[in-house]
């Protein structure tokens, strides 16, 4: 067999970095191979589908010489985040782009553009949709189809569900494998449940761009688990064998029947553009609890988070330990918010400034910030980055440092919107475990996410939001029976 | 966030947007030549008839717009009638000094902003951006380097202002308080410009290599998908303002509003 991509002694160094990325790096692809590249961040692996591809050192500049190198004749790239792949704002004029950049004359361009729908299962009752209304699935197979545009031998695909729900997961992945039959398929990817059946071969590369191994899915998976545990691949049985691991018990929650509610709301409305987005007849939250609330996008789950938190506009009652809250001054005494994005939070030029910054507004002495503060970057090992900007961690670090900022004042009620969302599997047990500690002190903990595993054996308490309302609110187990319960029951 | 910003197709957005855009700047460059003031009402009525009637768009949304018209004309009048020189004192005190000249000119001036402001803003509300860079690529020969960068940038405008509210939320969520005087905008700009720049730069960068990917590049000829030609719309287009300079002029000339054929002072 060919090798339709290849590359020899590839060396290469990112401006500004001391040491090389790769050094002396090669690798060998053969024609109709379906190959997964797994490692940590900043093992090189997107950099390596863009040396593949020839972007790097075409499109980015990035300093690298290789003794040979060999580049598909017609391949296509499928990136990671829906919302920077498409230049114009409908469908068909981003269909267009492509079918103009290679030329195909203009009467021939509709035919084309809704052949290459099809094959993505895409339709339109108008294909001058915009991009913006589709769901993030819809967006990454609408991507797939302007890649099909291109009639590509070789895909390239860097973690193209990275930023999607569950549902958006499983479609693109269909999808990909419908159209990726008779090609070869290079991926780069961290959660990889739904495609291990479906890969020949699979990659580890390691810290600085070294293959760690490379054989077929088995022996990989079979050889190198602890390699895959330690780089926090979300490989298939990954829960399995964590909760073995550290042995971890069902969540009890001693507080309710005795204890009074952290949180309390009755006929409780928040609203957006004057519109009603969210509506909870009653609802109590204890200390102690470990909430998650679940549902589709755009079933009200965020909103309800900034409800609680008063960013948007609330009708009805709300009581925090028996406060109404419109005479409680300042909300952050109680409740604490962790974002999605942790760099939106980050208002401080250092790991150290960032968590003293909330006790520096509470004119905290010097020397008592100085404690809480080194006491949490111990917790949340971030002691030997605390001179840097947030802005140079890792992802793993931004998120640890950006839950550590937030509960330095250890409020009492903890808000999180996905904080678990694009993590490794390290990163997620780490957080996950700093979580349940504080729980267990009697913080409540309210979070919203669309990890399933994580509800089943983290959560106290299940609550599914949908159009706005609960439908649904008990404890895991019985939710997922249920749930499964429903499957059976549409099958 | 999603912007409902739907309107009827009305025979102004069909007419060729480069053509429109040569022809509104060369209206702009002959306003700065009338000093007749009888002229500049009549064509003031007549960009404002296009406005009010042909753009499309809900009346809501035409009257929201036409307050910043307003104040255009509030502020680039009032300094003239109350500063500006002239001889028939109406009213003199302290420095405001407002003589029949200068507020026969201060409102001239008005009347001009108001047009400016109008043509601009039709222009806006009746040309698609995308129609437009098709067109500049089409019959300007705009480079399509340029035509496509700025395409990609007005799709990312929504998203900017998406996450413009996050930040909002999370700055009020780390309880930044907002501290007056010049500290407090310095410390403002800095909390607001340094993750939005920070998240802007790593998009623009995907972006572009995305386009790359999808063999986007400088040297080869392209297809157009939209081809934007002329069109009976744009015959229409031109014959309207023909029309406007013809009948503003017959009007002055035989039914003049003010017995004033140039607003300048000479004195």
């Amino acid at each position: 067999m060919t090798a339709i991509t290849s590359v020899k002694d590839l060396r290469l160094k990112f401006p500004g970095v001391e040491s090389l990325l790769f050094k002396d790096f090669s690798l060998s692809i053969e024609k109709g191979e379906k190959v997964l590249i797994v490692g940590p961040s900043g093992s090189g692996k997107s950099t390596l589908l863009q040396v593949l591809t020839g972007l790097i050192p075409n499109s980015v500049e990035i300093p690298m010489k290789a003794d040979q190198i060999s580049i598909p004749d017609s391949w296509g790239f499928l990136f990671q985040d829906p919302d920077t792949q498409f230049c114009m704002p409908y469908v068909d004029e981003e269909l267009a782009f492509v079918l103009e950049n290679l030329q195909v004359p203009q009467e021939k361009m509709k035919h084309y553009m809704i052949q290459y729908l099809t094959q993505v299962g895409l339709s339109f009752d108008d294909i001058h949709t915009n991009i913006q209304t589709l769901s993030g699935g819809m967006k990454q197979r609408l991507a797939i189809a302007s890649v099909l545009a291109l009639e590509p031998d070789v895909l390239f695909l860097d973690e193209p569900t990275a930023m999607l729900d569950p549902d958006g997961t499983q479609e693109v992945w269909e999808t990909i494998k419908e159209i990726g039959e008779d090609k070869t398929l290079i991926i780069v990817e961290h959660k990889i449940e739904h495609i291990v059946d479906f890969v020949d071969r699979v990659i580890i590369l390691g810290e600085n761009g070294k293959i760690i191994a490379d054989g077929t899915t088995q022996e990989i998976f079979k050889n190198y688990k602890t390699t895959l545990i330690e780089q926090g691949i979300w490989y298939p049985t990954v829960w399995e064998d964590y909760l073995k691991a550290i042995n971890k018990p069902t969540p009890i929650v001693n507080s309710i029947k005795d204890g009074k509610p952290a949180v309390s709301l009755a006929n409780f409305s928040g609203f957006r553009r004057r519109e009603k987005k969210i509506d909870i007849k009653e609802q109590n939250f204890y200390p102690g609890e470990w909430i998650t609330i679940v549902g589709k996008n755009g079933a009200g789950k965020s909103t309800l988070l900034h409800a609680m938190m008063n960013l948007i506009k609330t009708k009805g009652s709300y009581y925090i330990f028996n406060q109404d809250y419109r005479k409680i001054d300042s909300l952050t005494d109680y409740l604490t918010f962790v974002f999605q994005n942790p760099e939106f939070q980050f208002v401080t030029n250092s790991v150290y400034e960032e968590v003293a910054y909330t006790l520096r507004i509470e004119k905290w002495s010097e020397k008592r910030i100085d404690k809480r503060v080194e006491e949490l970057l111990g917790i949340f090992n971030l002691t030997n980055v605390k001179q840097n900007h947030p802005y140079q961690l890792s992802m793993g670090q931004k998120r640890r440092l950006s839950v550590a900022a937030a509960i330095v004042k250890e409020q009492p009620i903890l808000l999180l919107d996905e904080p678990t969302f694009g993590q490794d599997a390290k990163n997620t047990f780490t957080v996950l475990e700093q979580l349940e500690n504080l729980r267990k002190l009697g913080t409540t903990i309210i979070m919203v996410t669309h990890d399933l595993q994580i509800t089943e054996h983290f959560a106290t308490r299940i609550i599914e939001v949908h159009n706005g309302k609960i439908v649904e609110d008990c404890c895991p187990s019985e939710y997922l029976y249920k749930s499964t319960d429903k499957l059976v029951n549409v099958n | 966030m999603e912007f409902n910003f739907s309107f009827q197709e009305t025979w102004l957005h069909k007419t060729n947007p480069s053509l429109k855009f040569i022809i509104i700047v060369f209206l702009f460059i002959c306003m700065l030549f009338v000093h007749n003031i009888n002229f500049l009402i009549n064509f003031m009525l007549g960009t404002l008839l296009l406005y009010l009637f042909f753009t499309g768009h809900p009346w809501k949304r035409l009257i929201l717009i036409s307050i910043p018209f307003l104040l255009i004309f509030l502020t680039s009048s009032t300094s003239m009638i109350f500063f500006g020189k002239g001889d028939t004192t109406w009213l003199k005190w302290g420095l405001v000094h407002i003589t029949e000249e200068s507020f026969i000119r201060g409102v001239h001036l008005g009347f001009r902003g108001i047009v400016f402001a109008a043509l601009g803003i039709i222009f806006a509300l009746t040309t698609r951006p995308v129609y437009l860079f098709y067109s500049l690529m089409q019959q300007l020969k705009l480079k399509p380097k340029y035509a496509y960068s700025f395409m990609a940038a007005f799709r990312l405008i929504p998203i900017m202002l998406e996450e413009l509210l996050t930040l909002r939320y999370a700055l009020k969520v780390r309880g930044v308080k907002n501290q007056r005087g010049v500290k407090g905008f310095y410390q403002k700009i800095k909390h607001y410009s340094i993750p939005m720049l920070a998240q802007s730069i790593r998009r623009a960068h995907r972006i572009a290599v995305a386009m790359e990917a999808k063999r986007f590049s400088v040297a080869t000829n392209r297809t157009f998908y939209y081809q934007i030609g002329f069109t009976k719309y744009d015959l229409l287009f031109i014959f309207y303002f023909l029309a406007l300079f013809g009948l503003s002029f017959a009007t002055t000339a035989y039914f003049p509003y003010l017995p004033i054929e140039d607003v300048r002072y000479n004195g």
